[in-house]
């Protein structure tokens, strides 16, 4: 007899990749299921690089300004910017799945009625996902002014 | 070891691991604005003052460990959304905790020897 593991194995209706990147599901939910995947995944980027970029440190300080040169760059500060935003985003967005995983701020069960909102998307659920953009716009207004502010 | 675990488990870890993450990370960019300014927090001397001083190895490594565990895991957990079966799930597996302990030895080689803790 087939167990369940091997139904799954011989199953062809996963969808991967395209299925999560499909865009015709969006809702604000959507968007930040994604954006917090996209934005987990472009800060271990980073965070990657950020570990090598440091590691040039153990080869004195010429190895140093060398990799400063490389980073310290109106395009390195770009970058920096949007390592700000996103990790900002990430973290206040983070905060709120923890929020809806521990069922806070979800509401009670009810039926579902045309036109069939998802009941699990109140106002507090959105502006969460509202509160984690502005928040990530301030921080990057703020990022700007430190790495371009000339200090 | 991610087998010993249940998901519920993980998730508990992926959590605590991001929020704790936050503080340090959050420190270690406060110390970097204000000692005693960003460019000059950049300076090679200044970098390897802050390497001598003990609690900011320790929240560095702090950093390293919570950041890694909580990143890969993250790279876990979209991988086995992408894909379920049981090579799969445990090449993913493999795949992160071997990528979380090099990342982590890599980083704390750095820490030592910049600090001056390996030499002697």
């Amino acid at each position: 007899m087939e167990t369940t593991r091997e139904k799954n194995d011989s199953r062809d209706n996963r969808e991967g990749l395209k299925g999560w990147l499909n865009p015709s599901r969006y809702g604000w939910e959507r968007i930040s299921y994604w954006l917090q995947r996209l934005t987990g995944v472009f800060l271990l980027v980073y965070f990657v690089g950020h570990i090598y970029e440091t590691s040039s440190l153990v080869r004195g300080e010429n190895a140093w300004n060398a990799m400063l040169e490389l980073t310290q760059t109106p395009w390195g500060h770009i970058f920096l910017i949007l390592v700000i935003g996103t990790s900002t985003f990430h973290s206040t967005n983070g905060i709120r799945l923890i929020f809806t995983h521990a069922g806070k701020g979800l509401g009670n069960p009810e039926r579902p009625d045309y036109p069939y909102h998802a009941m699990s998307l109140n106002y507090r659920q959105k502006s969460g996902i509202w509160v984690a953009l502005i928040l990530s716009a301030i921080a990057m207004l703020y990022g700007s002014s430190v790495l371009f502010g000339g200090e | 070891m991610i087998g010993m675990l249940k998901e519920g488990q993980i998730m508990k870890i992926h959590y605590i691991t991001g929020i704790a993450a936050l503080f340090v990370v959050a420190v270690h960019i406060i110390v970097r604005l204000i000692t005693p300014s960003f460019s000059l927090s950049l300076v090679y001397e200044n970098v390897i003052k802050n390497y001598h001083n003990t609690p900011y190895i320790i929240l560095l490594e702090s950093i390293l460990i919570l950041v890694a565990i909580h990143g890969f895991n993250g790279l876990r957990i979209i991988l086995l959304e992408l894909r379920q079966n049981k090579p799969w799930e445990d090449g993913v597996a493999i795949f992160t905790i071997a990528a979380t302990i090099a990342l982590i030895a890599y980083g704390t080689r750095t820490i030592i020897v910049a600090s001056g803790l390996g030499l002697g």
